[in-house]
């Protein structure tokens, strides 16, 4: 009771007028139970955000040197920089080349592997051993795997008579090089969402389904998928801040090279701050990245509301 | 009575400091040297067991050894450190960021310091190799101690050049030669190519120092020695240089397209996919361990002159460092590259020793004796020339490393890709540019 006028309060001048009638005591206690995240996320979140904000609007030439007000002149800056606009359609080609392909496959291996089996659940847990590994080991693994002529790749390739590519340094293929790698990590990751995902389709659903003559296909189509709605949408939100959020394998392979063609937003901010010792530019950078974030989160939240809302046909 | 009562007091606080001060004196300074690992081998190892013996024979000092990375990490973590306020109290910084760190007012002048040990900085500079000033001393002040140097070499596989007919005791000294060389090296099944003649590495934070060695070989200036604001990366003398690792590429077809990676460079060699390579002379020891056929080095091939770039690594002292942590992390530098130490570092690395004295010891003639290619890099130091060194180093590194990057790739032709170096380079240097060389008096 007290929930509802407490939330809904908020819209209607009636419900405030009667809000203000409650004892502050509730307020209070709602504010002291708040008190924690809301100290830390201030702390933590919304202080650096204002920080970040304000240096993106000032110029420092030297590290400790005076701070100038400088406007938009960063973002402008920014803009104007071949190596920003780069990392920004490198960040888009990553986002769609590694989210959905991880995406299918973990819901594949999912499917295959739902059924609880010896064998299934070895296998299982081979899809999901790169999830352990750090990902700086496995890019340091992959370094190996991509090493020209002497790698694994180009070794096995070798027997087949092909001559493999230089997987990192030809700036068309270094990205895809990496983006393999994204995939074959994150897939085993979503794998286990899907596989929770899939114990919640109810079992008389499908026996409908296929007393009504529905084939595999239309199965997947019409039962599994509309149940699995709010976890693919889940998956999609945590696979698009990972795009974001993830450089370490860029560092450990490339350090965004060969001529930035595997640069992506971080890893430029991270170049702009501590290479450049350009803090202006890196704080406009961040804000740029911040609010591709929040769009994200944003829109996949409604999704995912909207998907939640549905969940009962 | 008041009196008595202070004097008692005082004789037992004097007391107890008698009893304390011992203690004092036991209790070691504590210091952290940052250490990068900067080629192929056990750099780390051979760290850990110096500084070992460093605090064996130290007592009253406790040195610390934190590994950093690259170079570049190195910068950045020690950056990162006196940010926080807690800077190490030495590290390993690759020689060319020196001038940078001074212009950005990060490490100490080491004059004080050299003068209290009774020696002038001519004295103490006296004792490294003259090649090396350039990226220690900055206006007449100490701001680095030569540690471990390096300049690029050419290494050379004497089993691939005797089956391909070529003297592996008569390696290519002129860019002619070293080109026949590589395309004649190569092999192939078909349009496969199975051994490549030679390797380059050229991703960034290398690819700029050979860039720059065969610039300096093709009679070339790379950047302004005298003044941090100028770079020539659209000179002639540099698109000569590019043109011809572009030619290995497109020409001669005896170097593989696109960026090599330095780890990947020497494994190809040792692996025996490729017959040659341009690499450090950090990477020697390495390298000579586990060669599985004879290994030959020589100096890198020349144009018009034979010139190379120093490589490697200083001590510093950064800002913030003073009282006993300043005198030990001193003593600490000191010991480190005095002629034992900067002999045994380099018999373990296969870096030179910058110290000239420690090839007058009788364990460094021994070495020399059984390992005659250790003294390449050595000789090859009468060529040497200063590493690039400016304003925002690694920055302005990059610009020309992107270009090179693209033209090995084959984006790009080279003429088009140095001027685009240039107006990158240019215009990061630009603020320091303004306020020092177009800063001209107001009145």
């Amino acid at each position: 009771m007290a929930d509802t006028v407490l939330t809904s309060g908020l819209a209607r001048p009636q419900a405030m007028r009667l809000a203000a009638w409650r004892p502050r005591r509730q307020t209070m206690l709602a504010f002291s139970l708040l008190a924690p995240s809301l100290i830390l996320l201030t702390l933590f979140t919304y202080w650096p955000v204002i920080q970040v904000a304000w240096q993106a609007l000032h110029n420092q030439i030297r590290i400790g040197g005076p701070q100038t007000y400088v406007g938009l002149a960063n973002f402008a800056a920014l803009f104007a920089d071949a190596a920003f606009r780069k990392a920004l359609s490198n960040n888009l080609l990553y986002a769609f080349g590694t989210v959905i392909p991880s995406l299918v496959l973990a819901l594949g291996f999912a499917m295959a592997l739902a059924r609880s089996s010896r064998v299934n659940a070895l296998l299982r847990s081979l899809f999901f051993l790169p999830v352990l590994i750090p990902l700086v080991a496995a890019a340091s693994i992959f370094l190996f795997i991509f090493l020209p002529n002497a790698g694994l790749l180009d070794y096995h390739l070798a027997k087949l008579a092909i001559s493999g590519p230089n997987w990192l340094g030809d700036p068309d293929i270094a990205l895809w090089s990496i983006m393999g790698l994204t995939i074959w990590k994150n897939a085993g990751y979503y794998m286990l969402f899907f596989l929770a995902g899939l114990q919640a389709v109810p079992a008389d659903a499908y026996e409908a389904a296929i007393l009504d003559g529905a084939n595999p296909w239309q199965r997947l189509r019409y039962v599994t998928l509309p149940y699995l709605k709010p976890t693919i949408g889940f998956v999609l939100v945590i696979g698009l801040i990972n795009v974001v959020t993830q450089v370490d394998h860029v560092f450990v392979l490339t350090k965004g090279g060969p001529s930035d063609s595997t640069n992506l937003l971080l890893f430029y901010v991270y170049q702009q701050a501590v290479e450049s010792y350009d803090a202006g530019r890196a704080a406009a950078g961040t804000l740029v990245m911040l609010a591709l974030l929040l769009a994200i989160s944003a829109s996949s939240l409604r999704t995912l509301e909207r998907s939640f809302g549905e969940r009962e046909p | 009575m008041i009196t008595t009562r202070r004097s008692i007091l005082g004789g037992a606080a004097f007391a107890a400091a008698l009893a304390l001060s011992p203690a004092m004196a036991q209790a070691p300074t504590e210091i952290e040297l940052f250490f990068p690992v900067p080629v192929d081998g056990q750099l780390a190892r051979d760290m850990a067991a110096l500084i070992k013996e460093f605090n064996e024979t130290h007592p009253a000092i406790k040195a610390t050894p934190v590994y950093t990375g690259s170079y570049d990490e190195t910068l950045i973590k020690t950056r990162a450190a006196m940010k926080a306020g807690k800077p190490p109290a030495a590290a390993i910084m690759s020689a060319n960021f020196l001038l940078d760190l001074r212009i950005e007012g990060e490490i100490q002048k080491l004059d004080e310091l050299i003068k209290a040990d009774g020696k002038n900085n001519d004295g103490f500079m006296g004792q490294f190799f003259p090649a090396l000033y350039g990226n220690a001393v900055i206006e007449r002040s100490v701001y680095g101690v030569p540690f471990h140097n390096s300049t690029p070499l050419l290494y050379i596989n004497a089993e691939h050049f005797k089956e391909a007919g070529l003297d592996p005791e008569n390696p290519p000294k002129t860019w002619d030669e070293f080109a026949a060389a590589a395309k004649k090296l190569t092999k192939r099944e078909g349009d496969r190519v199975t051994r490549w003649g030679i390797s380059i590495p050229s991703q960034y934070d290398t690819g700029g120092w050979i860039l720059q060695a065969l610039t300096y070989s093709n009679g070339g200036r790379w950047f302004n020695l005298d003044y941090a604001g100028e770079v020539y990366y659209d000179a002639p003398s540099t698109l000569g240089a590019l043109t011809f690792w572009n030619d290995l590429i497109v020409k001669q077809k005896a170097l593989q397209p696109g960026v090599q990676q330095g780890g990947a460079v020497t494994t190809a060699f040792l692996s025996g996919q490729a017959s040659m390579m341009l690499n450090s002379t950090g990477s020697l020891t390495h390298v000579r361990n586990n060669a599985k056929f004879p290994l030959k080095v020589a100096f890198v091939p020349k144009n018009l002159q034979n010139q190379v770039p120093i490589g490697g690594a200083s001590l510093v002292i950064p800002i913030g460092v003073d009282g006993e942590r300043r005198k030990a992390a001193w003593t600490l530098i000191t010991w480190m590259t005095s002629p034992e130490k900067s002999g045994w570092w380099s018999r373990a690395t296969g870096y030179f020793a910058p110290n000239m004295n420690a090839y007058d010891l009788p364990e460094m003639k021994a070495f020399l004796e059984k390992n005659p290619d250790a003294k390449v890099a050595v000789d090859q130091l009468a060529y040497a020339k200063p590493w690039f060194a400016t304003y925002k180093t690694v920055v302005v590194r990059k610009a020309i490393e992107d270009e090179l990057q693209a033209v090995l790739s084959g984006k790009k032709q080279p003429k088009e890709a140095l001027v685009s170096a240039q107006k990158t380079a240019d215009e990061i240097m630009k603020p320091y540019v303004e306020q020092t060389a177009l800063k001209l008096p107001t009145n």
